[in-house]
């Protein structure tokens, strides 16, 4: 490194490819705002009056903020972590009270001629808390009460933003658990919630039936696969299989009752507990207990889904989750934005379209284009080929800031550009991944690409305090 | 443990970019079917309506003509409030209804059009264009107008095409015209030309964006092929007039080509009157009527033919060997065997041509029974089914297979049906009936017509036919300029011409009233039985005798004998097509004065009017 790069205004050594994907990402998608929102009639891509317009002022607000954010002393955001948090803490709280709805969130607080979502800069502030938090001295991630505090720092600004009923912008905080997971935290908690998911998911597209089965099935051959004895899972399945049929057959011999498969089958598990404990005992094999918990951690969560399903969640979260698992569609209805985004997506081809070409995009077929499903106009305009570039900039930007968190020095930039490499992450496999059917829709913004001053703020925020924290903090090359 | 999450992590990220990429690819380059949802979307086919070919009669004539109209379309989200009664006087249409419309078109969409009035003529439409209606707007179509108002049931009508005809012909879109009988039905691909199409972008709301490509997908319409009728407007018009009053019809066909000149069935309507804003209801009052004005009883009918069947009989007892135009046969006012057949008074013995001038019954009755009781030519039921033969190839018992898709094929009965009826025990005596056009036969004025075509060409006929030219091609369907031979030898039909020419011309013949001198007509009248009232009458004739120009078969329901009513208005046919003019305008009133009562029908009305 030249000394004249280190100093340049007192930066220190700027990673400047990551600013350069930063700002070739800001420029593509303030390009597809304006072929999103175009019309012949204002043609001008600097005419204020439209949304391109716009962006452009919060491009250049967002850069100011940038080259700010590179000026200021490093050690300013150590410092200023938890003021910044709490201050931003309050404005949520009191947006509830005081900002305007929009969509039936209230989300907005009103300066002026401009409106900002606090929600946006709370994750910068909680992710500079996070940092601050466990790059303490006395954590350790193994400790419960500091697990706790940390969760708390995370789950806090969660629960407001579910009070302002934006659910989405909440489930962002969900992607601290990428962080912690770096940090140390116990790998088990990540099987445990990957399993929910997946007996979520199944629950949906199995019978019952069908997923008790499976669920017995994952758990013997678990057995098996750590402690082998093949020749006993197999008795056991076979007895399982019998006592079943018994059951289900002998039920009105024995007592003029019919009893369904899913009780049978759950009465012979019972029945063939004793035997599974005797064998267990006998060859002193404790993680058998483990499995046998699993299980019972399974048929407990898949018994309280439907009930969950049916009471926590809002009719419209319900259609999304259907909607995307393939189970229920309605085209006209609630699956029209999911749909009309694929087509549009869809019929991009290899190459595209072309700028400004985009039928779809262009006659408005699919609502909410240039913010939360902006990514259709570049599966559109520009093919296969534009989105792949996108989502390769995207897939560097956060490998790039991963990279960045382990050459820090301190655990506060690690945690920190983690982080914001986690946020990053959420935002653009959820965002892509619901306008093309991969995800339920969720609402949250494409990072750079969605319209939003505030949004594009605070992912510049973000990313320009990871990138200072990288060029003051990094770890001197070992020779 | 560190290196091992950090490379988890990264693993994590790369795949789920992986599988974005993967599911992109699998989308965009993989599965098509988002394209054509994609244009689905964007894409509106407009449709631009070709004017339907007009329809000409034997000399040019107009008898169909295309009239531009114009449809008042509506966008309700673009208009502005305006004079609602000015619109209804300018339209003329009840303020009420506008506002009906208007409401359903609101209904249907605030943003695309529909239709508020149908069918405007021209003159409405430049009134609407001086005044300015934000958010209406007109559409060119073309309608149905028949200048001299003749020929309903012939040339057919059309209306709106039917859920049912959507379904079935992918042709067809919702708001096309398509022919619904007649001549529009039969010649409706002729007629209908080629719509054409204009591509338009619309955006989510179906408004129109512009024109997709510069319009170089869009096709221009092509208008309906003229067609070139066979009918004479004036001949036609000369039949129905006659026909006024009374229930019955006239066809007459040129035996040389096979073409149909006039189609007449009464009662008939104003074709007008299936056209146009009012349609529905005049369409309902038809079918309200019960002696059913749309019923096309030249073609759909199945009338007993009577004694102008006789001839029929005699050609097939000469044919068969069993008769010699000289044999004779006694008739002492009627057939003595069995039940019996009556005849009126004339001279005995008499030969077959005395007997087709006379119209005996009992002559004919002993010419059927020597074909049915010819034991060479095996039993009864044999010789039944040889008759029968006989009878088919004259063009009964099955359609013509004419041009005209509303023909109904008749009756000939087989042996069989007698078999069933009788038990198999029957005999020729059983069927006499059959001798004087009585019993089972059932035919359509087209068939008899056809039978006097036949005889006029000894003993052939050209399938007959309403169409004489398409305009964009050099002929009609191959199968009209073959000629058909009937199993009877032309050389036995002259015989059966001079008792027709007999029958026309001298005394004691029973069409005397059909007699224009130096037109040779040859005829032969028919009384037929009926069992729900009075006989109908009929005559069938051609003229000149030799070197025939027209063939004409009259059929009036309860017109009584043949030469009460029939024959004068069969005369009056022949006379004006050979020789324009009509010299006795007195048998004109005659026949337009004739009173005759239908209590059958009478019956029916009242009956429908009950039920209502």
């Amino acid at each position: 490194m030249t000394d004249s790069r280190q100093n340049w205004l007192g930066l220190g050594e700027v990673d400047w490819k990551s600013i350069l994907i930063y700002v070739a990402l800001v420029l593509i998608g303030w390009i597809n705002i304006y072929a999103a929102v175009y019309d012949d009639s204002h043609a001008s891509i600097f005419d204020i009056s439209q949304r391109y317009g716009m962006q452009l002022i919060w491009i250049g607000i967002s850069f100011f903020i940038g080259l700010v954010v590179l000026l200021i002393d490093d050690k300013y955001y150590h410092m200023l972590a938890y003021p910044l948090y709490w201050v931003t803490l309050l404005m949520l709280v009191g947006v509830i009270f005081l900002g305007k709805e929009v969509k039936g969130a209230h989300s907005w607080i009103e300066l002026g001629p401009v409106s900002l979502q606090p929600a946006e800069f709370m994750k910068v502030t909680a992710a500079l808390a996070l940092a601050r938090y466990m790059s303490t001295y006395s954590f350790s991630i193994h400790r419960f009460s500091n697990i706790f505090r940390a969760l708390l720092i995370i789950g806090v600004p969660a629960l407001i933003i579910i009070l302002q009923n934006d659910t989405g912008s909440a489930m962002v905080y969900g992607a601290f658990l990428f962080v912690l997971y770096r940090e140390g935290l116990n790998g088990w908690i990540y099987v445990a919630l990957i399993l929910s998911v997946l007996l979520f998911i199944f629950s949906f597209l199995l019978t019952p039936d069908a997923l008790l089965i499976s669920m017995i099935l994952v758990c013997v051959v678990g057995e098996g696969l750590s402690n082998g004895r093949w020749r006993s899972k197999i008795v056991y399945l076979a007895l399982l299989a019998l006592i079943t049929i018994l059951l289900y057959f002998g039920a009105n011999l024995l007592f003029r009752g019919h009893l369904s498969f899913y009780a049978s089958l759950l009465i012979s598990i019972v029945i063939l507990l004793a035997p599974v404990g005797i064998y267990a005992y006998r060859y002193r094999l404790r993680n058998v207990y483990l499995y046998l918990g699993l299980f019972l951690a399974s048929l407990a969560f898949t018994s309280t889904i439907d009930y969950v399903f049916d009471n926590v969640l809002q009719v419209h979260q319900q259609k999304r989750i259907l909607d995307v698992l393939g189970l229920e569609t309605d085209l006209k209805g609630w699956g029209y934005n999911v749909n009309q985004s694929k087509i549009a997506i869809g019929s991009g081809g290899f190459f595209g379209k072309g700028f400004l070409d985009g039928t779809q995009t262009k006659f408005n077929f699919v609502p909410e284009q240039s913010t939360d499903f902006i990514f259709c106009t570049v599966g559109e305009e520009w093919g296969f080929f534009g989105s792949l570039i996108v989502i390769g900039l995207f897939c560097l930007l956060i490998l790039r800031l991963m990279k960045m968190g382990e050459r820090q020095r301190e655990s506060f930039g690690r945690v920190y550009c983690y982080s914001v490499a986690a946020i990053f992450f959420f935002h653009v496999a959820v965002n892509v991944g619901m306008t093309i059917g991969l995800m339920p829709v969720i609402g949250i913004p494409l990072p750079f690409f969605s319209y939003g001053g505030s949004s594009l703020m605070a992912f510049s925020m973000l990313f320009f305090i990871a990138v200072k924290l990288d060029a003051s903090k990094r770890e001197l090359p070992i020779n | 443990m560190n290196a091992a999450r950090i490379k988890i992590l990264q693993i994590v990220v790369i795949a789920v970019f992986v599988v974005i990429a993967l599911r992109l690819f699998y989308i965009q380059v993989v599965d098509g079917s988002y394209k054509d949802s994609a244009e689905n979307n964007v894409l509106r086919y407009e449709v631009q309506y070709p004017s339907r070919g007009e329809v000409y009669d034997r000399n040019g004539e107009f008898l169909v003509q295309s009239k531009e109209v114009y449809d008042l379309m509506v966008v309700p989200r673009d208009t502005k409030p305006f004079d609602t009664v000015m619109l209804c006087s300018i339209t003329g249409v009840p303020v009420e209804k506008l506002r009906a419309e208007m409401a359903k078109a609101e209904r249907f969409s605030r943003r695309r059009a529909s239709v508020v009035i149908k069918q405007l003529p021209k003159d409405v439409k430049l009134k609407l264009d001086e005044r300015s209606f934000p958010g209406f707007y007109t559409v060119y179509r073309t309608i149905r107008s028949y200048p001299r108002k003749i020929a309903g049931n012939l040339l057919g009508y059309v209306s709106e095409v039917d859920e049912k005809m959507i379904a079935r012909n992918p042709y067809y879109r919702s708001g096309d015209y398509i022919g619904k009988s007649g001549i529009e039905l039969a010649y409706e691909t002729v007629l209908r030309g080629k719509k054409g199409v204009k591509v338009n972008l619309v955006d989510v709301h179906g408004i129109t964006q512009g024109s997709y490509q510069n319009g170089i997908y869009d096709t221009l319409p092509v208008p309906g092929t003229p067609i070139t009728c066979s009918i004479d407007a004036r001949l036609q018009a000369l039949a129905e007039e006659l026909l006024k009053g009374k229930v019955g019809s006239v066809v007459a066909i040129e035996p040389s080509t096979g073409e149909i000149l006039v189609m007449a069935s009464s009662p008939t309507y104003d074709p007008d009157e299936l056209v146009g804003r009012e349609s529905g209801n005049n369409y309902m009052k038809l079918l309200g009527n019960a002696r059913r004005p749309l019923f096309n009883r030249a073609v759909m009918s199945r009338y007993p033919p009577g004694s102008t069947f006789k001839i029929v009989n005699g050609l097939i007892g000469l044919q068969e060997g069993v008769l010699t135009p000289q044999t004779k046969y006694p008739c002492y006012e009627g057939y003595t065997i069995g039940r019996g057949v009556k005849c009126h008074k004339h001279w005995s013995p008499l030969n077959m041509i005395d007997a087709v001038q006379t119209s005996c019954n009992a002559y004919f009755c002993y010419v059927l029974r020597s074909i049915l009781d010819n034991r060479e030519r095996g039993n009864v039921k044999e010789t039944f089914d040889i008759w029968a033969d006989y009878v088919r190839s004259f063009g009964f018992g099955r359609k013509l297979d004419s041009d005209f898709l509303d023909e109904l094929n008749g009756y000939v009965p087989t042996s069989e049906f007698y078999d069933e009826r009788y038990n198999g025990r029957w005999n020729s005596l059983t069927v006499i009936s059959l001798s004087i056009g009585q019993g089972e036969l059932g035919c359509s004025p087209l068939q008899m017509a056809n039978l006097a075509a036949t005889v006029a060409n000894r003993g052939h006929y050209f399938i007959p036919h309403v169409v004489k030219r398409i305009h964009d091609r050099d002929s009609i369907d191959a199968r009209f300029y073959v000629p058909h031979y009937t199993k009877v030898d032309s050389k036995y039909f002259e015989p059966v011409v001079e008792g027709m020419y007999r029958a026309v011309h001298n005394p004691g013949g029973t069409a005397s009233i059909a007699r224009v001198e130096g037109l040779d007509i040859c005829g032969k009248t028919g009384t037929a039985q009926n069992p729900h009232g009075a006989d109908h009458s009929t005559f069938m004739c051609f003229a000149p005798r030799n070197n025939p120009k027209i063939a004409v078969s009259v059929y009036i329901e309860n017109g009584r004998f043949g030469a009460t009513t029939a024959a004068p208005i069969a005369s009056l046919i022949v006379e004006q097509y050979l020789t324009d003019t009509i010299t006795r305008p007195q048998l004109v009133d005659y026949v337009k004065n004739m009173q005759i009562a239908y209590p059958y029908y009478d019956r029916q009305q009242a009956k429908l009017a009950r039920t209502r």
